[in-house]
């Protein structure tokens, strides 16, 4: 993966109860979650995180409740403080860093989009997307210039005198993505910030946030329990279980190469066939012969079979900026069709 | 047989033969140690040892407390002599103003309207006005300590806990018993005594909610404040505070409310107003006189009420919660 590494997260440990440092040795030693649990009363919260978040990336956290995702993301701005490691924002340890530091980070380095918006109930649409920079002390003049352009930008045009609870839930979140843009902080971080919402203007979310991204390239760390959000957004994947990292990397890559049975059974509901990309699966180099017609590398496979209308005897070209990268056979995408644990227990019977 | 020998029969009966039984056995006081043994002070001594006990410290406390609370005798003979010393056909003006600024409702201002000249008309406008300016004073002072403690209560777990059995206390004991240290402590002349009084059976609810409101915002808005770089600062007053509001307003109205129960209770310790008239009617069996005041006491307790409350509609209106 291109991109500088923007966060690095280090050997991160976070262990709650009445004496972390103590249980801390233990986890190091090797005891897991239950064991801890039972013989030192204290919780694993986060168990050995270390993760790279690139620069202009969309890097998801995914997990289901109670694997320590909103606590993972709550260590990038020091809402929660670790028990031990790391956490480097452009190589400098923010764990080092005095109080005064740690709020400019937090005012102008990063902002936050939250599951259930928190916006301030008291104050306009308007007062609340220039939230970030009234807390810097700029007045409501200069920021409403900017506050208005990103409310307009994520659709809420004519709504800045409205107060929050008059708006419904997916406009509430807008405002809350108007906020974050507003601060123009390079980081985003989004704590399931489209949990909340009805699947339909889910999707709508989904593709605003694709939309704004495609144009200005932040660095956005994005929580959320739900795979297909999460292989809709993603550059990076990262997946929590229990506390730590079970697998990351190229979302296509976990869809194809699971690392254990968890992830398998995670992925096996998933429409594969909507989001395997050629790339993934194709073969690479020219190759010469007869093609049936030409692919963009970044179709899925939805769209091929689709052009083929179903037809296994297609072969087809795959082109990258208009050059050919490779060659793609509609067996190899029947193939990837199939998640591996089901092909398993098919050969085993 | 005769009632006389009846009774003696049962007594003998009861008591097992007379003489000293089981059956009449004191509880071991301090009253019947003393009976058996003189080195084993009565419990008169006890009280009579508390008393002077007070007695000794109290020009010691005085030095301290009397100069501290000088001012609140300033603000209450200046608030009661610009109350009743104002000519009524200002004062009721000014007082219809105040209301329609902090209720913004018709028939609020109405009602007050009708029960000040309700008041006058029955010749209890000045005692009247020497209740609300004390009440005003008091509940003036209420708040100005009561919020800063409420904050400090909700920012400290153990402050919490160090101030709230002092306040359950305050709530529960008998005005009249913390009259009687201040009887003490002050001359009756000073308006100060049942300023005392008043604000420190009144502060309580002000305090409460005051620390409740604030504990009540919602954690998520704290959060994202924490996450958009706020200092304590900048929450306390932008978030906090505004978003406790209803709950702080609710916490004044009740101070308010039970300043006004404390002023006639502290009309017994020279507190002028619509209190001393009960008082008569109480001490002279004047029922009427008694019972005129006694209404005019409900009508500025529902007066202060209305106004309050719809002070407070106004708050919840405008920043109504989803």
């Amino acid at each position: 993966m291109n991109g500088q590494v923007k966060i690095s997260i280090r050997n991160l440990y976070k262990i709650f109860g009445d004496t972390p440092q103590a249980a801390l040795t233990d986890v190091q030693a090797g005891m897991g979650k239950p064991e801890l649990l039972e013989k030192r009363n204290h919780v694993l919260g986060l168990s050995d995180i270390n993760v790279d978040i690139h620069e202009s990336r969309i890097t998801v956290i995914m997990g289901l409740s109670g694997s320590g995702k909103s606590t993972l993301i709550r260590h990038l701005n020091r809402l929660i403080e670790p028990t031990a490691g790391e956490v480097l924002v452009d190589d400098e340890n923010i764990l080092a860093w005095d109080e005064t530091r740690l709020r400019r980070l937090r005012r102008e380095t990063m902002s936050m989009v939250f599951q259930k918006f928190a916006l301030l109930p008291h104050r306009t649409v308007l007062e609340n997307a220039g939230m970030a920079l009234a807390t810097r002390g700029i007045s409501r003049k200069e920021f409403e210039a900017d506050a208005n352009r990103w409310l307009d930008r994520v659709g809420l045009d004519g709504y800045g005198n409205h107060y929050p609870h008059q708006l419904s839930g997916g406009m509430q979140q807008r405002v809350g993505i108007a906020r974050a843009l507003t601060s123009n902080s390079g980081i985003m971080l989004m704590d399931e910030a489209f949990s909340a919402l009805d699947p339909l203007i889910r999707t709508d979310m989904q593709d605003l946030l694709i939309e704004l991204q495609a144009e200005l390239h932040k660095t956005i760390v994005f929580i959320t329990h739900d795979l297909d959000e999460a292989l809709k957004l993603a550059d990076h994947l990262v997946i929590l279980k229990d506390g730590a990292v079970v697998q990351q990397g190229e979302p296509q890559q976990i869809l194809l190469e699971p690392a254990d049975p968890y992830i398998e059974d995670f992925v096996s509901d998933i429409n594969r066939a909507r989001v395997l990309r050629v790339r993934s699966i194709m073969k690479d180099g020219l190759v010469e012969g007869e093609f049936s017609g030409e692919i963009d590398h970044n179709d899925n496979l939805e769209h091929v079979i689709a052009m083929a209308e179903g037809a296994l005897d297609r072969r087809y070209r795959v082109m990258r900026d208009g050059e050919p990268v490779g060659s793609l056979e509609m067996p190899a995408i029947m193939r990837a069709l199939v998640p591996r644990q089901a092909s398993r227990e098919t050969a085993r019977n | 047989m005769s009632m006389a020998d009846l009774l003696a029969r049962t007594k003998g009966e009861s008591g097992g033969g007379g003489g000293a039984s089981l059956w009449d056995l004191p509880f071991p006081s301090l009253d019947a140690l003393h009976d058996a043994c003189g080195a084993i002070p009565e419990s008169r001594d006890l009280t009579l040892g508390l008393e002077r006990g007070f007695l000794s410290i109290r020009d010691a406390l005085r030095v301290v407390i009397d100069p501290v609370t000088q001012p609140l005798s300033w603000m209450l003979r200046e608030s009661l002599a610009v109350m009743t010393g104002t000519p009524w056909w200002i004062m009721i003006p000014l007082l219809l103003l105040v209301t329609w600024l902090v209720s913004k409702s018709w028939r609020v201002l109405v009602f007050v309207a009708i029960s000040l000249a309700l008041l006058a008309f029955v010749d209890h406008y000045v005692a009247a006005m020497q209740t609300l300016a004390i009440i005003f004073v008091c509940a003036f002072i209420c708040v100005l300590f009561g919020v800063p403690i409420g904050i400090a209560m909700s920012r400290s777990d153990r402050l919490q806990r160090i101030i709230i059995p002092i306040l359950d206390m305050l709530q529960t004991l008998p005005p009249f018993v913390y009259l009687i240290p201040l009887i003490f402590l002050f001359s009756v002349t000073e308006p100060k005594l049942y300023g005392i009084a008043i604000i420190l059976y009144a502060i309580v609810p002000v305090i409460r909610l005051t620390d409740l409101g604030i504990r009540l915002v919602d954690k998520d808005v704290i959060e994202a404040a924490d996450a958009f770089g706020m200092t304590n600062r900048q929450k306390l007053f932008g978030v906090q505070i505004p978003l406790a509001l209803p709950n702080i307003m609710a916490g004044v109205n009740q101070t308010i409310m039970m300043s006004l129960a404390m002023v006639v209770i502290a009309s017994l310790v020279s507190a002028p107003g619509l209190g001393v008239l009960v008082l008569r009617g109480i001490r002279s069996l004047e029922l009427g006189v008694g019972l005129v005041a006694g209404f005019g006491i409900v009508l500025l307790a529902i007066m202060l009420d209305r106004v309050t409350k719809a002070s407070l509609a106004r708050i919840d209106a405008s920043q109504a919660r989803r």
